[in-house]
């Protein structure tokens, strides 16, 4: 179960809350609008009746005389509702109304007034009041006048009902403001619940893959939402994460056997030589084969580094536009006068101004690798003269560079197996130092997005680098 | 030739010094980036060698600020990071060359003494002559005794980078690196065959061989 504190912390609460928040706000400032403009509406209409009423009463009493003023308002103040009606002699005495009590400033002077005053309790109301009287208390706005008899009117009405309407809208409008505050309560906490809980699967996989258990990814429900987004991206990442995690296996592992037999067979000579050394010219040799020894390793080291960069992928920076043609024509005009040394031709087929984005020195150091293989792989034979082919061809978004010979090759059967092995780094490495060349061509071609293929040239190799152009 | 060696590790520095004295040059020691920084700016010296990662200040930033101040001594710069952009970021720092570890002492030599040459005249000269043999970098016309000697564009650049360092031993890499612009080590004698060429074409038919190997090391031009 979820701790408040928990959900508190949550985004969705929070947003909710932000809202409610909002919403009161924007409630309270619409409700006391509503609440001032009823109020003003009422009282408007209130005071337009005031004046309608003092005015046909002072009409009738200079057309009629006091006699049918003292009925009309008789008849007024007998219907209820809440009209105030007050008529009173010149001297301030009461002769006819439905309010005792005025205060003395009504009477003595004419004008608008509004005061408390004690209301009669009407006969048909049924509800006793408190401290037994017959009377409550109201509000009066009323407008008092001398009438041409002499005689002093009172209209006015009682405001206390106005009052009434206006907290009865703000009643119901609380209502329903509570209600919505309530219902969004529990809509924030439901969906802050579910979200907490993709999210907390989420956080438990990543703490079992923190654990150790790199295998375990984070369920995709098949929703398609924002979080199978996240959980699809994440084990992407994972993937990555795992396959890095198993070349660093793959390296360590390389580094114990490239290293460690040459170091054991380094070790193994110094011995001897000191174990026979008496002989100066023994001990000579012994350590120029120690140096020699040592050099290899440090080749093999950098070979093993450069794989582990080139397969861990290089900042974005060490990829830049390159002129791949020039790259290509370089490396073969390096190896041409060797290859013709050997007995061997080597012929180039390059197309111009092939330009790619890569990095120079290492798919300058994988083609060289490609040609020092096939220059290795070469067995001299009769009636057949030695070819390396280097080509280089743009094939709409393709580019591919070729190194074939027409070398002995690798049987049908192994092909597909050695270049699994290739990529795996399980390569067999009887010959010291030619373990790691077509790995290294592997890794700089994935570091490109691209790979490597070794196919049958009938006779011999054709080793293709296929690269994104 | 005088010497600063900026290196932490004794041992290393130790066996260079001594290795350095024995080749004919007066080398100097220091063992932390600010004794280096203060030995470098106050005296003399013809190169400096600087390690990069050095305590108390980095190899660098020594060079960042001997450069600041108008200090044009050659720095050769030796590191254990190898990569494209590890160079590219010590160059630009304003060491003149790159040197990774390990390495073999005759590398270490020959681009100190090649580096030392760089502030003589020979850098910016226009033609360059080794006993008889001419070769002129404007119109990239080789002769030798007067008789013209046709090059291909490579090997003018290896005939060029050989001559400009004439008397001085280049080796292998040193070659692949300026002449064809990798900074790897060929895994064969690829670069001996290039020579091998060229010095079919320039000491062909001549009493005395121009083009020299030097055992275990590289290459000279000299008389």
């Amino acid at each position: 179960m979820f701790r408040l504190a928990q959900l508190w912390r949550t985004t969705t609460v929070r947003l909710t809350a932000l809202f409610m928040l909002i919403f009161v706000i924007f409630a309270v400032v619409l409700l006391g609008l509503i609440t001032w403009q009823t109020s003003v509406q009422l009282q408007r209409q209130q005071t337009d009746a005031i004046d309608r009423e003092s005015m046909q009463i002072k009409q009738m009493d200079s057309d009629s005389g006091f006699r049918a003023t003292i009925i009309a308002v008789q008849r007024l103040a007998s219907q209820p509702g809440p009209g105030i009606y007050y008529l009173a002699d010149p001297a301030g005495q009461l002769l006819i109304g439905n309010v005792t009590d005025l205060p003395p400033e009504v009477l003595a002077e004419p004008g608008t007034y509004s005061f408390n005053y004690a209301k009669p309790r009407p006969f048909d109301d049924p509800e006793p009041d408190d401290a037994g009287t017959a009377q409550r208390q109201g509000y009066a706005v009323v407008r008092s006048q001398k009438l041409a008899s002499g005689l002093i009117l009172v209209v006015g009405r009682d405001v206390v009902e106005r009052r009434g309407f206006t907290a009865i809208v703000l009643q119901w409008f609380a209502v329903g403001a509570g209600g919505i505050l309530l219902f969004s309560l529990v809509a924030g906490v439901l969906t802050a619940v579910r979200v907490l809980r993709r999210i907390d699967t989420i956080s438990s996989t990543s703490n079992k893959i923190m654990s150790g258990n790199l295998s375990e990814r984070v369920p995709v429900t098949g929703r398609n939402d924002e979080f199978d987004a996240l959980a699809t991206n994440l084990n992407l990442m994972l993937d990555r994460i795992e396959q890095l995690m198993q070349g660093m296996k793959e390296v360590t592992d390389n580094v114990a056997h490239d290293l460690k037999t040459p170091l054991t067979r380094l070790r193994n000579k110094a011995e001897s030589a000191l174990r026979d050394g008496q002989n100066e010219a023994t001990r000579k040799q012994a350590l120029e084969t120690t140096i020699e020894e040592s050099d290899k390793l440090i080749k093999t080291f950098n070979a093993l580094l450069m794989i582990a960069r080139a397969e861990a992928g290089t900042p974005s920076g060490a990829l830049s536009e390159i002129d791949l043609s020039a790259v290509v024509l370089d490396v073969a005009e390096l190896y041409g006068p060797l290859a013709e040394d050997q007995g061997l031709a080597l012929e180039t087929d390059i197309d111009e101004g092939v330009r790619i984005n890569g990095n120079r020195e290492l798919l300058g150091q994988a083609l060289v690798n490609l040609i020092e293989n096939a220059l290795k792989y070469y067995e001299p034979s009769e009636g057949k003269a030695g070819l390396i082919k280097v080509s280089l061809k743009r094939a709409g978004a393709r580019v591919r560079i070729e190194v074939t010979d027409n070398g002995p090759g690798i049987p049908a059967e192994d092909r597909g197996r050695v270049v699994e092995r290739f990529v795996r780094l399980e390569k067999s490495r009887t010959e010291p130092g030619s373990g790691l060349g077509l790995s290294l061509v592997a890794a700089v071609a994935q570091l490109h997005k691209g790979e490597l293929r070794l196919e049958d040239n009938a006779p011999g190799v054709r080793a293709v680098v296929d690269l994104p152009g | 030739m005088k010497i600063l060696l900026i290196e932490d590790d004794r041992e290393a520095a130790s066996y260079l010094i001594q290795a350095l004295d024995e080749a004919g040059h007066i080398a100097h020691h220091a063992s932390d980036g600010e004794t280096g920084y203060a030995m470098a700016s106050s005296m003399d010296y013809d190169v400096l060698v600087v390690d990069r990662m050095l305590p108390r200040r980095d190899g660098l930033s020594i060079i960042e600020s001997l450069r600041a101040e108008d200090n044009r001594t050659p720095v050769l710069i030796l590191s254990a990071l190898g990569e494209v952009d590890d160079r590219v970021t010590g160059l630009r720092a304003g060491g003149d060359d790159y040197l990774v570890k390990p390495y073999a002492f005759t590398e270490l030599l020959a681009r100190i003494e090649v580096l030392a040459r760089r502030s003589s005249p020979a850098e910016a000269a226009t033609s360059f002559e080794v006993g008889g043999l001419a070769l002129d970098r404007l119109s990239r016309k080789v002769e030798r005794d007067g008789e013209v000697i046709l090059l291909q564009p490579r090997e003018f650049r290896l005939l060029e980078y050989l001559m400009k360092n004439a008397g001085k031993v280049v080796t292998r890499t040193m070659l692949l690196e300026n002449v064809w612009d990798y900074h790897f080590d060929p895994q064969t004698n690829v670069i001996d065959v290039h020579m091998s060429r060229l010095r079919a074409k320039i000491d062909k038919g001549h009493a005395n061989p121009l083009l020299h190997t030097i055992r275990g090391a590289g290459y000279m031009i000299r008389d």
